[in-house]
């Protein structure tokens, strides 16, 4: 438990918009019986909030996978995964290029000049690079473009993907590596028609996890899980922190889909304070 | 590039908050719809400046309480409109409420209005509209302008064309504090105005701003603009700027599909924030929507609080729905 004796289950998030307020009192005030009571404390970054987990200040964080992978890497894998959002459960990197480049696959990409996301971002920056390196790309020979904005957020705040578009849209780059959901957020292109179109896209991997030490007793999560994992679309008070938040439902870990980006970090030697 | 826009912006807003953004077509506009609809967005107003094209405010997230999201002045009971009449002096070619010298007058009259204006702030209205027709045609407007600023603060709406003689006087007994009046002016030049609204009025309706400024009234100017004509914006407010009106004063809206307008922005019930308005035929939704059947709130006109009420209630179901959006369109 959290060196707050007696107090609620402390949950640690990152604040990388205004929203995380409202997401995260509503989530707290669902937990609203005795054995699932919480409270949450923010973090401006991934990095402290790794440390906070690893340092008894808090009981779960809600990671990035990015911040998943270093709590297990730190810990030497002392830590427990709980849930996940359906959609990082089925997480994936979309490549864009302009509409009528008529490109597809990952030999397209290759010879391209490819614009990507915060170094930090697992799905921006690291993974779109492990997966071309996969498929027989010699990465360390293209011309990468970097949107190092918002380091620390892993990511989270989707503008060096916005950027990365922009930079494709204005010629400066040929293709862009974005998460799938600010490629859904743009209705797959048909929200900028006649703009961009789909080169290739990874195969899924897992996003976000809540993640606890292993030394919290199951006693505790057991219930907070499975109140969490109740949460219902179908209820309006439920349906608005999970639309907010960016789910339908919240479901169990899903840890195969860590597997390349464990290597990924080991291959391109990631900072480890990220 | 609306949508890249609208990724950049509303996905960092708090939710509730909202933020204003260019649209420059209908395509555009859709376009927010849709991303909205699909984001879980709302689209909370529209303000078109042209037919097309205009402003569009999204708020973080869905629809909540709508006093978080619409101004104290614009929430619906917050202004009550009353025609005071249907004829007129002119007989523009957009009128909302198919006014002109042969329209029957249809008259408020100033006992009812006397009736009204208490009610209407006993129930919490905040401000009074009156509006025709034109007004200046009735031999009393002066004492029902006076009964009007008695319980609220007041606009009068007019093509401010009739201040010479009897209306010099009846403009004169007017009271300064509580009351504006808003006169309208299409174009920077007397062409454009005049093809829509008669030749020799935008000369005559810069002489009555003139007028009614000297005589120390506050003047606001109001603008409709077709979508056949060159909007010349910055013109037109170079001219109000040069007549010393506020650009706060200076209200430019398109064309509305009502009355005998053969163009115009289209509008439903469904789609417009209420302004209640009361004519001598009943109570309708929007000043814009006067004549509009699908708009008629209540055939009886006392006691005016039911219908507020119902308004209300009405808009409130309406704001709840799910994909609801509804459009601000600036009468004043």
């Amino acid at each position: 438990m959290s060196q707050l004796s007696g107090a609620p289950l402390l949950v640690g998030a990152v604040a990388y918009t205004p929203n995380v307020v409202p997401i995260w009192e509503g989530i707290r005030d669902y937990f609203d019986t005795p054995d699932t009571a919480m409270d949450f404390v923010l973090f401006s970054n991934y990095g402290r909030l790794v440390d906070a987990l690893r340092a008894g200040m808090i009981d779960i964080a809600w990671n990035t996978n990015l911040a998943y992978a270093r709590s297990v890497l730190q810990t030497d894998g002392h830590v427990r995964a709980l849930a996940m959002r359906d959609t990082d459960a089925a997480f994936s990197t979309v490549f864009v290029a302009a509409a009528g480049s008529g490109w597809s696959g990952p030999g397209d990409i290759g010879s391209r000049r490819l614009a990507l996301g915060s170094a930090d971002s697992a799905h921006a920056a690291i993974l779109p690079l492990h997966y071309l390196r996969a498929a027989g790309i010699d990465v360390e020979h293209m011309q990468l473009k970097r949107f190092d904005s918002d380091i620390g957020k892993h990511g989270d705040t989707g503008r060096s993907e916005l950027d990365a578009i922009d930079a494709v849209l204005a010629g400066d780059a040929d293709v862009a590596a974005i998460g799938i959901t600010v490629w859904e957020n743009i209705g797959r292109g048909d929200l900028m028609p006649g703009t961009l179109e789909q080169v290739w896209q990874t195969e899924k991997y897992s996003h976000c996890m809540f993640t606890a030490l292993d030394t919290l007793p199951e006693s505790v999560s057991a219930p907070w899980v499975a109140k969490l994992l109740a949460m219902d679309w179908e209820v309006p008070a439920h349906r608005r922190i999970l639309e907010l938040e960016g789910l339908t439902r919240w479901v169990e870990p899903h840890l195969d889909g860590y597997t390349g980006l464990f290597e990924a970090i080991a291959q391109q030697g990631v900072d480890s304070r990220w | 590039m609306v949508v890249m826009a609208l990724m950049r912006i509303v996905e960092q807003l708090a939710e509730g908050d909202t933020a204003q953004f260019a649209v420059a077509s209908a395509s555009e506009l859709e376009l927010v719809r849709r991303w909205c609809a699909k984001t879980g967005n709302t689209v909370v107003s529209t303000m078109m400046v042209e037919q097309d094209a205009g402003h569009v405010t999204v708020g973080r997230g869905r629809p909540r309480d709508p006093a978080t999201m619409i101004p104290a002045d614009r929430m619906p009971g917050a202004r009550l409109w009353l025609y005071t009449n249907f004829h007129c002096n002119l007989a523009c070619d957009y009128c909302c409420v198919a006014s002109s010298p042969k329209t029957d007058p249809r008259l408020l009259g100033i006992e009812t209005i006397e009736t009204l204006v208490v009610e209407a702030a006993a129930w919490g209205v905040r401000e009074l509209y009156l509006t025709g027709g034109e007004p200046f045609l009735l031999p009393d407007i002066d004492a029902i302008v006076r009964a009007c600023v008695g319980q609220l603060p007041t606009t009068l709406l007019t093509n401010g064309m009739l201040f010479r003689g009897l209306g010099l006087r009846k403009l004169r007994a007017m009271p300064r504090e509580g009351f504006a009046l808003q006169i309208s002016v299409d174009s920077s030049t007397a062409e454009v105005h005049d093809s829509h609204r008669g030749a020799g009025s935008w000369k005559r309706a810069l002489a009555g701003i003139r007028v009614a400024l000297d005589e120390g009234f506050t003047v606001r100017v109001a603008a409709t603009i077709s979508a056949h004509d060159d909007p010349a914006l910055d013109e037109l407010h170079a001219l109000f700027d040069g007549l010393g009106i506020p650009r706060a004063d200076q209200v430019i809206r398109p064309i509305a599909l009502q009355g005998v307008a053969d163009e115009g922005v289209t509008f439903s019930r469904e789609s417009l924030i209420p302004e209640v308005t009361v004519t001598a035929e009943g109570i309708y939704w929007h000043p814009v929507a006067a004549l509009d059947a699908d708009a008629l709130v209540s055939r009886q006109i006392l006691p005016l609080a039911p219908s507020l009420d119902l308004v209300s209630d009405l808009f409130a179901k309406q704001w709840s729905s799910m994909t609801a959006a509804s459009a601000m369109f600036a009468c004043a």
